[in-house]
C-alpha cells in the first residue's frame, strides 16, 4: 500500500480537459507551487464498495501556457498589462504503480500530492526491492536504487550503457556501479567476494582506481554519505599492462602509474597449447574470408606438434623463441609445397594461403610484445581474476586494434571457460568492456563476439555479468542488448536517440538525453516502468595522474621488486645492523 | 407546485440582436437638450489632442458583464394558464490593469443565475449543482420582454463587483471604465462610461462635422446632455480604425454630478488611456472599440458561465424530475 499523507502539500489536481488514463494523466499545478521533470507524485481514487486505489507516478513532461490568450501576439498585450490572462502549468504523469492493482483512471479534480519518504519509495518500487544498490540521487536529491536481483543474475543480469563519447561518462558510471555493488553491502557475501574485470581502452583513467582523489570535496563526501557509501578509492585493485614493445625485460608499458602494475603476456607454449591463433584473426570481416579454414588447421597443427622448450617452443625439430619466428616458420611451411598439406590440408589453394600468410605477417608488429618466448614461464603473467585482486584492470589503451581484440578475446574466453569448469555462479564476475560495438558488432561474427554472446546468454547462470558500454546501442549485436536487464543512457547523439533500441525512453526523456549533463544517466530497470534520471557523485578515486593522492601501501611492493636489492641494502645508512641470526 | 417545461429550442434563437455595426454612424437623432459651450464656444469646436500633462493612470479598472440565455421555459399554473420563463446565466467581472507593473489580472468576478418569469407561483430551480433564483417580473411577462429583464440584476452585479474590486486595491488615482453607458452607476468615483456604438445624433450639425475629422487619439470638446441618464460626454477616436468617417469613434461619458472642470480633466485622462487598450481588427470582430482587456474579460466570464449544453440538460432533467 502506498501511504498518502494528507499533511504533505498538495501540488495540483488531475486535469479534466485532457484524457486521464490509468497509465498516463495530466495534472494542473496549483498556482504558487511547481512540479519538475522526474518529481514523484501520488493521487487517490475512491471506488464504490472497495478500498481506494492509490496511483503513483513520475512527472514526464511539464508545460506552462497563458490561459485566456487566443493569439501568439496576445502575449505582448498580457505583458503590457492590458489583457487579463492566467499562467497555468500542467504536468504529465506517467504511472509507475497502482495499488491495489485496479487499473482505473484517476478522477479529474482529484488532489495530487508530492510523494516523499515511504510514498516515494513505494511509487518507485524501492519498497519491494529486497536488496537495493544505490546508484545515485534523483532530481529531487534523494537516493535512487537498482534492484540487485536484476544485477546478480537472480532475475536478470547485464548492464548496457549507451552514450556519446566524452560527455556521457559511461565508464565513470560503470565504475561507480561496481563500487556501489562492492561497498554498499547490499549483496552480502556475494558483494564482498565478487570480482571485476575492467578493460581500460582509452587513456590511463582507470589505472588509478585505488588512489584517493585529491579533488574530493565535502559536498561529494556528503553525496556518498547520503547513498550510504564510504567516499574512498577501491580497496583492492590489480593493474595489468602489456610489456613494453621492443624490450626484453617485460616491464609493463605504463606512463603515469608507476607502482603496482604487473605486465601480462602469453608464452609461445600457451599460445599453441590453448589454441589462441584464431584470436589473432578476431576482426569481424576476417571471419568472412576463405582462410578461416587455414586458421583452424594451423591452430590444430600447433596444438598437436608444438613442444614447450625453455620458454619458447620446438616444432618440426626447430626451436622457436619469439612470435616473429613462429610467424616466419608457419609462413615458410605453408609456402613450401612439400609441407603445406600437413599444415593446411590438401584442398587449399595458393591464393587462400597467401591471404592467410599476409595477415600473419601483418600481425607480427602488433602481437610480438604479447606473445613471448623469451620471458620466464613461471613468472605470473596471465590475467586470472580468481587469483587476482577484487578489481582487475587490464590496460589496453596503448595497444593497436588487433592486439586489443586479441587480449579481450583471449581473456574473456579464459575467464568464461574457468567459470564453466567451476560450474557455480559464485563468486560473481563483473566484466566492464567499453566500445562493445567494436567487439560485438551487429553484422558479421568473430571469436570475440561468440564469447560475448555466450556471456550475454549464459553468463547469468554462471555468475558472469557483462557491463557493456557503447556509443551506439544500435550497432551492437541485438541479442546482447536484449539480454541486458538494465539499460543506461547518457547523452545521446540526436540521430541515435530516434532508433528503436531506445524505445524504453518516453519521448520527453529521449529529448532530454540529447542534453544530459556529464554525471546524469537515465536508468531503466525491469521493475520500474519509467526510466529514472540519476545523478551519480564525482568519483572518490582518482581518474588521472594529476588528481591522484598517494598510492596505497600494498602497491609499493613492486618498487622493491623493480629496484636492485643490493642498491637498497647498500644505500641503508649505518652499517651497524646486527646480523639477523 | 408549478410545473415547468424547458423549451427544446436553443435559447439563442430567441435572443434579439443587440447593437449595430461599429463602423456605422448614428442612425437616429436625439431630442435631448445639448449644451456644447462647456469647454469651448460652439463656434470654436475643433479636435483636441492629448494635452502635454495628461498621462494614463497606473491602475485602470475595467468592468464588464456577460449574459447567456440557458433555456426558455413554460410554466403550467394551477389555473391552467401558462407563463414564459427564461433561465439565464450572467456574470460580471473586473480587470485590474496595472500598467506600471505590466500585470492584468481578474480583480473579481461573480456568476449568478436567474429564472426570469412573471409566473406568481414559480420557485427556485435546482439544476444539478447550480441554482436558478427566481426573479419575478411584473406585467404579462411576454417571452420577448424577458431578455431585457436580465439587464437590471447584471448591472447590480457589476456595481457590486466594481466597488469591491476598488476596495481591494485602489491608489486613489485609478480610473474605472464601465462598458456601456453609465446609467445608474454614476455614483462610483473616477468612473467613465464607454459607449462602443453610436445610435443617436446628439450634436448639432455644425459640431457633429468635427467628429469625422478626429484623428486617432483626438477627442471632441466636452458637451452636456440633458437627458435622464445624461451627463458630461465627449467623442474620441481610437487608433486602428478603417478610415470610414465614424469608425473607431466611441462616446465617453461621466457623471453629471461632477463639475465641468472635473469632467474636462477626466476627458483628458480618457484620451491618454483608452487608445492603448484598442484592439486590432484581425483579432476582434468589434475592433477597435472592443477594448483588449474587455475582450479578455468577456472570454473569462463566458468560461465561468459554464457549458450551455450541460446546463440546458440539467435544467431539462430538473424540471422533468419535479413533475
Amino acid at each position: 500500500m502506498i501511504p498518502v499523507s494528507d499533511e504533505t502539500s498538495p501540488v495540483g489536481r488531475v486535469l479534466g480537459t485532457a484524457d486521464a488514463t490509468p497509465l498516463q494523466f495530466w495534472t494542473a499545478v496549483t498556482p504558487g507551487s511547481y512540479l519538475q521533470l522526474d518529481d514523484v507524485v501520488v493521487t487517490k481514487r475512491d471506488l464504490p464498495d472497495r478500498e481506494p486505489v492509490t496511483i503513483a507516478g513520475v512527472v514526464t513532461q511539464v508545460r506552462a501556457r497563458h490561459e485566456g490568450a487566443q493569439f501568439d501576439s496576445d502575449v505582448f498585450a498580457i505583458a503590457d498589462g492590458t489583457l487579463p490572462a492566467m499562467v497555468q502549468e500542467a504536468a504529465e504523469i506517467t504511472t509507475t504503480r497502482v495499488d491495489p492493482e485496479l487499473y482505473v483512471p484517476p478522477a479529474p479534480g482529484a488532489v495530487v500530492h508530492r510523494a516523499s519518504g515511504d510514498a516515494r519509495d513505494a511509487a518507485l518500487h524501492f519498497d519491494r526491492m529486497e536488496r537495493r544498490v544505490p546508484m545515485g540521487t534523483g532530481r529531487d536529491g534523494v537516493p535512487v536504487f537498482l534492484n540487485a536481483d536484476f544485477l546478480d543474475g537472480t532475475r536478470g543480469a547485464h548492464v548496457s550503457i549507451s552514450g556519446i563519447s566524452g560527455v556521457a561518462t559511461k565508464t565513470s558510471f560503470a565504475t561507480f556501479l561496481l563500487y556501489s555493488v562492492f561497498r554498499s553491502g547490499q549483496l552480502g557475501a556475494d558483494g564482498t567476494n565478487a570480482r571485476a574485470l575492467i578493460f581500460n581502452v582509452k587513456g590511463e583513467d582507470l589505472l588509478f582506481l585505488d588512489h584517493p582523489n585529491t579533488k574530493l570535496d565535502d559536498r561529494t563526501r556528503e553525496a556518498y554519505a547520503l547513498l550510504g557509501l564510504p567516499a574512498a578509492p577501491f580497496p583492492d585493485v590489480r593493474v595489468y599492462a602489456p610489456p613494453r614493445a621492443g624490450e626484453s625485460s617485460g616491464a609493463p608499458d605504463v606512463a603515469s602509474r608507476l607502482t603496482g602494475v604487473d605486465s601480462f603476456y602469453w608464452t609461445l607454449a600457451e599460445f599453441c597449447d590453448l589454441k589462441l591463433l584464431p584470436y589473432v584473426f578476431a576482426d569481424a570481416d576476417d571471419e568472412r574470408q576463405q582462410y578461416t579454414m587455414v586458421v583452424h588447421s594451423v591452430t590444430a597443427h600447433l596444438n598437436r606438434y608444438a613442444v614447450p622448450a625453455e620458454g619458447g617452443i620446438s616444432i618440426d625439430g626447430k626451436r622457436i623463441s619469439s612470435y616473429q619466428d613462429l610467424v616466419d616458420h608457419i609462413v615458410e611451411q605453408l609456402t613450401d609445397d612439400d609441407t603445406r598439406s600437413t599444415w593446411a590440408g590438401s584442398a587449399v589453394n595458393m591464393g587462400t594461403v597467401n591471404a592467410f600468410a599476409r595477415r600473419m605477417i601483418n600481425s607480427k608488429r602488433d602481437l610480438s610484445r604479447l606473445i613471448r618466448g623469451d620471458l620466464a614461464q613461471r613468472r605470473p603473467h596471465q590475467i586470472k581474476t580468481a587469483d587476482s585482486a577484487q578489481v582487475t584492470v587490464v590496460d589496453l589503451h596503448n595497444l593497436p586494434d588487433r592486439a586489443q581484440r586479441f587480449v579481450v578475446g583471449v581473456t574473456l574466453k579464459t575467464e568464461f571457460e574457468e567459470k564453466e569448469k567451476s560450474g557455480t555462479g559464485r563468486p560473481l564476475l563483473f566484466v566492464v568492456l567499453d566500445e562493445l560495438n567494436k567487439y560485438a558488432p551487429r553484422e558479421g561474427s568473430s571469436p570475440i563476439k561468440e564469447v560475448l554472446l555466450d556471456i550475454a546468454e549464459r553468463g547469468r547462470s554462471l555468475g558472469v555479468i557483462l557491463i557493456g558500454a557503447q556509443q551506439t546501442a544500435s550497432e551492437v549485436e541485438r541479442r546482447i542488448v536484449t539480454n541486458s536487464a538494465i539499460r543506461v543512457v547518457g547523452r545521446l547523439d540526436p540521430a541515435e536517440a530516434s532508433r528503436p533500441e531506445y524505445g524504453f525512453l518516453p519521448p520527453a526523456m529521449r529529448q532530454r538525453a540529447l542534453l544530459a549533463r556529464p554525471g546524469t544517466m537515465f536508468v531503466n530497470q525491469p521493475d520500474i516502468p519509467v526510466p529514472l534520471c540519476v545523478e551519480f557523485p564525482f568519483p572518490a578515486w582518482a581518474t588521472r595522474k594529476s588528481e591522484s593522492g598517494p598510492p596505497p601501501a600494498e602497491t609499493l611492493r613492486s618498487i622493491v621488486q623493480g629496484a636492485d636489492p643490493f642498491a637498497v641494502v647498500g644505500g641503508r645508512p649505518g652499517a651497524d645492523d646486527d646480523i639477523p641470526f | 407546485m408549478t410545473r415547468m417545461f424547458v423549451d427544446a429550442w436553443d435559447p439563442s434563437y430567441g435572443s434579439s440582436f443587440e447593437g449595430g455595426e461599429g463602423g456605422d454612424g448614428p442612425a437616429s437623432s436625439s431630442s435631448a437638450q445639448v449644451d456644447v459651450d462647456v469647454e469651448v464656444a460652439a463656434a470654436e469646436w475643433a479636435p483636441i489632442d492629448v494635452p502635454a500633462g495628461a498621462r494614463a493612470p497606473d491602475v485602470v479598472f475595467l468592468v464588464d458583464g456577460v449574459r447567456r440565455n440557458d433555456a426558455g421555459l413554460w410554466t403550467a399554473e394551477e389555473d391552467g394558464t401558462s407563463y414564459a420563463g427564461l433561465a439565464a446565466s450572467y456574470a460580471a467581472g473586473v480587470v485590474r490593469c496595472d500598467l506600471a507593473r505590466g500585470i492584468a489580472e481578474l480583480a473579481g468576478a461573480r456568476v449568478a443565475r436567474g429564472l426570469f418569469t412573471a409566473s406568481p407561483s414559480a420557485t427556485d430551480v435546482q439544476a444539478g449543482s447550480v441554482r436558478y433564483e427566481v426573479h419575478r417580473i411584473s406585467g404579462a411577462g411576454e417571452a420577448s420582454k424577458l431578455p431585457a429583464a436580465v439587464q437590471a440584476p447584471l448591472t447590480a452585479l457589476e456595481i457590486e463587483i466594481s466597488a469591491a474590486a476598488r476596495d481591494g486595491g485602489s491608489d486613489g488615482a485609478d480610473l474605472l471604465i464601465v462598458d456601456g453607458p453609465l446609467r445608474n452607476r454614476r455614483q462610483l468615483p473616477r468612473t467613465i462610461g464607454y459607449v462602443k456604438t453610436q445610435q443617436k445624433h446628439y450634436l448639432p450639425a455644425a459640431q457633429e462635422a468635427i467628429v469625422p475629422r478626429l484623428r486617432p487619439g483626438q477627442r471632441t470638446p466636452v458637451f452636456h446632455l440633458g437627458t435622464v441618464w445624461g451627463g458630461w460626454t465627449w467623442y474620441l477616436r481610437l487608433p486602428g480604425s478603417s478610415g470610414a468617417p465614424w469608425s473607431g469613434i466611441v462616446r465617453v461619458e461621466c457623471s453629471p454630478e461632477l463639475t465641468a472642470e472635473q469632467a474636462i480633466e477626466l476627458a483628458d485622462v480618457s484620451v491618454a488611456t483608452l487608445p492603448r487598450f484598442a484592439s486590432s481588427a484581425y483579432k476582434d470582430p468589434r475592433a477597435p472599440q472592443n477594448l483588449v482587456p474587455i475582450a479578455g474579460l468577456e472570454r473569462r466570464l463566458r468560461g465561468m458561465l459554464g457549458d450551455a449544453r450541460v446546463l440546458h440538460r440539467a435544467l431539462s432533467l430538473a424540471t422533468s424530475a419535479a413533475r
